[in-house]
């Protein structure tokens, strides 16, 4: 089956500097992908482009199957939820969502029961009669959403429209745009700087930066498999400190860090020993290991510099002499149930092999010019 | 507590002071205009409205008020339009020398009247339509096109870029987009701009004063005209009228926008 969407190549420029540069992609029919990445990595052109508000400088974007770079924004089949909503102040809820409908020359009889479905759909039955500036946040993000859907668009553009709302109405949303999303079926493309939106709403995560995709898969693999420093360090709290390869098989080898040799997973393909390497050490993967408790497979003395409470977990920064002086940041979650360590405490700390991600080193023309894929 | 009460003494007695500065002139110039009496005076001798009457009566007057609205209307016909699409494509298309355009556009404000009068009658009279009345309504419109410009702008300003994204990814094509969703929202700044064009227009002197004659004389050329012959109460009488015409403007202006976006200055 021809995919949704597919991006093939496609770069924009302005002037000298690349804001995307040959992103390829593809989306399955029904499918949730959302492009995570930091402000500016190119996310929101990305988007743009698909919406038809801008086009790449070189390469296609395919929905369908068929080429779309000719066809103007409003005659492509598309649902957009905009930053800032953009709603139709001075209509009501109701003519917003029935504004799509007029537009792409539905039968007038069908549109009335149309909107009070789509109405319905985002749980504001009732509140047709609205203008957009009586209704809440959380109210108006609803009828945004009822808007970009009510004609069945083939494809669903999310531009970060949950940044705006504070925390507890964001979740709130968050799980609300998967429920719809997932009832209707409709193919959908969120774009946030939100880690936790992403993980949480996608079937399928893309990682950007620096107008390159780094990575583009499952929320779980994006997470436990990184593809390079920068995904390990975006998604996560993750330490990030020079190494070199000591021993090399496929899986599990060896690297040197300071003065000691730790087993970690070296990247498919294995890596020339000798080989200058980034490492990084997620804050969740490392622990405090407890006096008589079973040890993981790497274990490691340090001493507490800080602490901070953050409510459901502690977070210690311990600084490891043997590794250069390193100092890892560590989480430990249900501190209740066990010692809490003061700062200066001589604690162990420890980790699995497989936790501790090698990355071979990206020089910064690596990381900035390279013009052909990710750094691999 | 003393002086917060002092204070407030204080501020009051400036507001009322302000305010009766302002309204004075117009309170006498109506209480004079219902005079019984054959001179212009204040308190008035007696009330009638014999000037109002002899206003009426008088061909000249009428006539002068009859082209005063045409010539009003005409430069707000003019300006709705014109001055809409400059402050849009001012405001949104990146255009080369949009600095240069918006000063040319303004450039009527930076002219003394006298010499845009002059210069528009010499215009004019090259162009042999001197002496007809739709000139002068152009010409008003010309003068005063700024402010219509800069009500609309604000209106332009005020308005999100996507929102015209939004309406096209809904299927509207650009006319329809212009049509339902960029007009509706700048609507406020095109009616204050009309309304302002149309008593500026209504108010206008100096250059109407240039541009017409005596068989296309408009009222305030009219006006200034009798007093330099004689000052009798009907005089007082017109400007009533002034005031009524502005009194509904402002009227107008509150059913259709709503005085609090006005005074926001939107």
């Amino acid at each position: 089956m021809t995919p949704m969407v597919e991006l093939d190549n496609v770069t924009r420029r302005f002037g000298d500097t690349a804001a995307v540069r040959e992103a390829s992609a593809r989306l399955e029919r029904g499918e949730f992908l959302t492009i995570l990445g930091p402000s500016g990595c190119g996310k929101t052109t990305l988007l743009r482009m698909i919406a038809g508000f801008d086009r790449p400088s070189a390469g296609r974007i395919l929905i369908n199957g068929q080429a779309i770079d000719a066809v103007p924004p409003f005659r492509r089949s598309i649902g957009m939820v905009f930053q800032r909503l953009a709603l139709f102040p001075h209509m009501t809820a109701a003519e917003n969502v029935a504004y799509p409908l007029k537009m792409r020359r539905f039968d007038p009889a069908e549109i009335p029961e149309r909107v009070e479905r789509y109405l319905e759909l985002v749980r504001l039955k009732g509140f047709g009669s609205r203008r957009p500036h009586e209704m809440s946040g959380g109210q108006q993000q609803r009828v945004a959403i009822a808007r970009a859907l009510s004609f069945s668009p083939d494809l669903l553009l999310l531009d970060e429209p949950l940044s705006a709302l504070d925390r507890k109405l964001r979740e709130e949303m968050q799980l609300e745009f998967r429920r719809i999303q997932q009832e209707l079926g409709v193919t959908t493309i969120n774009v946030t700087h939100d880690q936790r939106e992403a993980l949480v709403m996608s079937d399928r995560v893309v990682v950007m930066d620096a107008g390159r995709i780094q990575q583009a898969d499952t929320p779980a693999a994006v997470y436990r498999q990184p593809s390079n420093r920068f995904v390990a360090s975006f998604i996560g709290m993750t330490t990030v400190f020079p190494g070199m390869v000591a021993e090399a098989p496929e899986g599990i080898g060896e690297i040197i860090v300071g003065d000691v040799r730790l087993p970690a997973r070296l990247p498919a393909g294995g890596l020339a020993p000798g080989t200058a390497v980034d490492c990084g050490l997620r804050a969740e993967q490392v622990r405090v290991v407890a006096p008589g408790a079973p040890r993981p497979e790497t274990t490691i003395g340090g001493l507490v510099e800080r602490r901070i409470f953050e409510g459901d977990r502690l977070v210690y920064e311990v600084r490891v002499p043997p590794l250069g002086n390193l100092t890892l940041m560590v989480f430990d979650h249900d501190p209740a149930t066990h010692a809490e360590h003061e700062v200066g405490a001589r604690v162990l700390l420890g980790w699995n092999a497989r936790d501790l991600f090698v990355f071979p080193k990206e020089t910064t023309e690596n990381a900035t010019r390279q013009e052909t894929g990710p750094a691999s | 507590m003393r002086s917060a009460r002092g204070k407030a003494w204080v501020l009051w007695s400036m507001v009322i002071l302000v305010l009766v500065t302002l309204a004075l002139p117009t309170l006498v110039i109506i209480g004079a205009s219902f005079t019984s009496g054959d001179i212009i005076r204040f308190p008035p001798e007696g009330l009638s409205l014999r000037w109002y009457r002899a206003l009426w009566d008088l061909g000249g007057f009428r006539a002068a008020l009859g082209r005063t609205a045409y010539v009003s209307a005409l430069c707000t016909l003019i300006a709705i339009p014109v001055g809409t699409l400059a402050a849009l494509a001012l405001a949104r298309r990146r255009m080369r020398f949009a600095r240069t355009i918006q000063v040319y556009l303004l450039l009527p404000f930076t002219i003394p009247l006298v010499v845009s009068g002059i210069s528009m009658m010499m215009l004019f009279g090259e162009a042999r339509v001197l002496g007809q009345l739709w000139p002068v309504g152009v010409a008003l419109c010309l003068i005063n096109l700024p402010f219509m410009i800069w009500a609309v702008s604000s209106a332009v300003n005020a308005l999100d870029p996507e929102l015209e994204n939004a309406a096209m990814n809904c299927g509207a094509p650009p006319v329809t987009v212009f049509l339902t969703v960029t007009l509706p929202a700048v609507m406020p700044g095109v009616i204050t701009g009309a309304l302002l064009m149309f008593i500026l227009a209504f108010n206008e002197f100096l250059v109407s004063l240039f541009l017409t004659d005596s068989r296309t004389v408009t009222l305030p050329v009219q006006i200034y005209n009798s007093i330099r012959n004689v000052i009798t109460p009907d005089l007082a009488a017109v400007s009533v009228v002034y005031i009524v015409v502005a009194l509904a403007a402002i009227w107008v202006l509150d059913r259709l926008v709503g005085l609090e976006i006005f005074l926001k200055s939107k």
